[in-house]
């Protein structure tokens, strides 16, 4: 039973992607050079995950030697993807993370198109989950700060005076012209 | 609310990828404005967005169209907009591989990474040692090391993380940094811990005393972070392995009782790493084999999916060196073979192939 665990190692994750509803990639990321060297080889495996997964929404499944665990919402995938010796429940921490994020960044609306129109945020939050292989954080909410969302709900502890008047008054505009 | 809803209006027109038709040379193009004082930060941002999209896409950029972007890149140092700042620490992590003279920007990132905003400062360190090199490395040690010990967490663990990497191209720098990394695996923040005792392992993995003496320190200590146990659990594994082939056998019980009481772990990552490290242990006896069965067939029945198959995968092995304590375990197994994700129920087919009796072919 020799070499069935991983040497004790930061490097985790070995990619992550989110795909559209046709198996396009929207944004993927590899951090192991030896797992598909080239954009065509990543391709290939996204369109195969795809095939194997859109269907059945299962959670995990392993291919090609990884272990990926995928998550969907209406017409957008998101998959993490590790070794086949990874504890997958790390794994797991990590797709809950970047889709919660996500979530949050589109506020709610996890669709294809607002990704696209918040694609430097959802950029910027990738990075924030995952530095080359290892896992930066892993908790949602702390990514969503750090990636300066530009945001109008801040807290109101934490907003001033003149922004709390601010939203008050464009909320009654919006009652008002409703 | 009126954007949103023409945004599904657009949609449900079908106009789809708002990116999907962008050209390489055009967008490099669109890079001029860059040069425009003041900076446009949404327009550049946008700019921006788009030039890392093709790169994400898979799109190639020769030398000279890289650096040229690079230098593009550059100027907008003099915007203060956040997520402009923030998308141009990626394009630059991006492109440090492509382009030429990258550390031209060493003096603004060192700037951002000692600077007030927190926001910038751990990105700028994590941009700040993709275009750092051997020769440079001098120059911002100083800063590294304050920043592994800072106070806000992010900038701390991007410092760890960062100094991870260096190894690759600097072995030897950040066996330096270890005092610092030391005082960090104290830290309260969940992750920084774990990046930490990362950082410290990769130092000391050479010499089996010193790993032994962190795993014995640690072990006392109880950290906070699933993540840091989990990779504790892997190190001591590591040692349990290399003290039975070595013959040793003076820890053995202290650092297997550790491994054993993290199956009582409230985390369930804790739990799982705990029993795949227990099974997979050479040595292990029945006895000591069971508890560890007994919470893989807890898993077995859970609502998760991957809970499922984690448990089952591991029984999967352990049923090829002791099928009798997976016996144990067969009804819960044979309630997976239906299982509704495939990958589960094959392993749980397989499973029972070894372990099953004749008494189970009928049901």
């Amino acid at each position: 039973m020799e070499g069935l665990l991983l040497e004790p190692t930061l490097y985790t994750v070995k990619g992550m992607a989110i795909l559209d509803n046709d198996g396009n990639r929207i944004l993927a990321k590899y951090y192991d050079k030896n797992v598909f060297a080239t954009a065509k080889e990543q391709k290939t495996f996204e369109k195969n995950l795809f095939n194997k997964t859109h269907r059945a929404n299962a959670e995990i499944i392993m291919l090609d030697g990884l272990t990926c665990v995928y998550r969907s919402n209406v017409d957008l995938f998101f998959y993490v993807m590790g070794s086949s010796h990874e504890n997958e429940l790390i794994l797991m921490s990590v797709l809950n993370c970047l889709y919660d994020a996500v979530s949050q960044i589109l506020r709610k609306n996890v669709e294809k198109r607002v990704v696209f129109d918040n694609l430097d945020i959802v950029m910027l939050a990738m990075d924030e989950i995952c530095d080359g292989g290892i896992i930066m954080e892993a908790d949602s909410s702390a990514v969503v700060q750090r990636v300066a969302l530009r945001t109008d709900d801040i807290p109101l502890g934490e907003q001033t005076v003149a922004q709390v008047l601010q939203s008050a008054k464009e909320q009654l505009k919006w009652s008002l012209l409703k | 609310m009126n954007a949103f809803k023409r945004d599904k209006k657009e949609e449900e027109e079908g106009s789809g990828n708002p990116f999907q038709n962008i050209e390489k040379t055009t967008v490099l193009q669109e890079t001029r404005i860059f040069n425009d004082c003041p900076v446009d930060s949404r327009k550049c941002t946008h700019i921006l967005t788009k030039i890392l999209y093709l790169l994400n896409q898979g799109e190639q950029l020769g030398t000279t169209e890289a650096t040229e972007t690079f230098f593009a890149i550059t100027k907008l140092f003099q915007s203060q907009d956040v997520i402009l700042r923030r998308m141009m620490y990626l394009g630059i992590k991006e492109l440090s591989t492509i382009a030429e003279d990258v550390i031209i920007v060493t003096s603004s990132l060192t700037k951002d990474m000692t600077g007030k905003e927190d926001l910038y400062r751990a990105a700028a360190i994590r941009a700040l040692c993709s275009i750092t090199d051997v020769s440079m490395l001098q120059a911002i040690e100083r800063y590294m090391k304050q920043a592994i010990v800072d106070r806000n967490s992010g900038v701390s663990s991007a410092a760890l993380v960062s100094s991870l990497h260096l190894t690759k191209i600097a072995g030897d720098v950040v066996k330096r940094w270890v005092n610092e990394a030391q005082e960090a695996v104290n830290s309260d923040s969940v992750m920084v811990q774990y990046h930490a005792l990362g950082v410290l392992y990769h130092i000391r993995k050479s010499d089996r005393l010193a790993v032994n003496k962190l795993v014995a320190k640690l072990t006392r200590m109880s950290l906070k972070s699933p993540y840091a146990v989990c990779m504790l659990i892997r190190i001591a594994y590591k040692l349990l392995e290399e003290e039975d082939s070595s013959g040793g056998a003076s820890s053995y019980s202290t650092l297997f009782d550790f491994i054993e009481s993290c199956l009582r772990h409230k985390s369930e990552m804790v739990i799982y790493e705990a029993a795949h490290a227990i099974v997979n242990l050479r040595r292990t006896t029945s006895v000591e084999l069971a508890p560890a069965v007994s919470v893989l067939q807890l898993f077995c029945s859970s609502p998760k999916p991957t809970l499922r198959f984690a448990a089952v995968r591991t029984l999967n092995k352990v049923a090829m060196s002791h099928p009798a304590a997976v016996t144990a375990c067969n009804l819960d197994l044979e309630n997976l073979i239906t299982d509704s994700n495939r990958s589960i129920a094959t392993l749980a087919i397989t499973t029972l192939l070894k372990t099953g009796a004749e008494s189970s072919v009928d049901r």
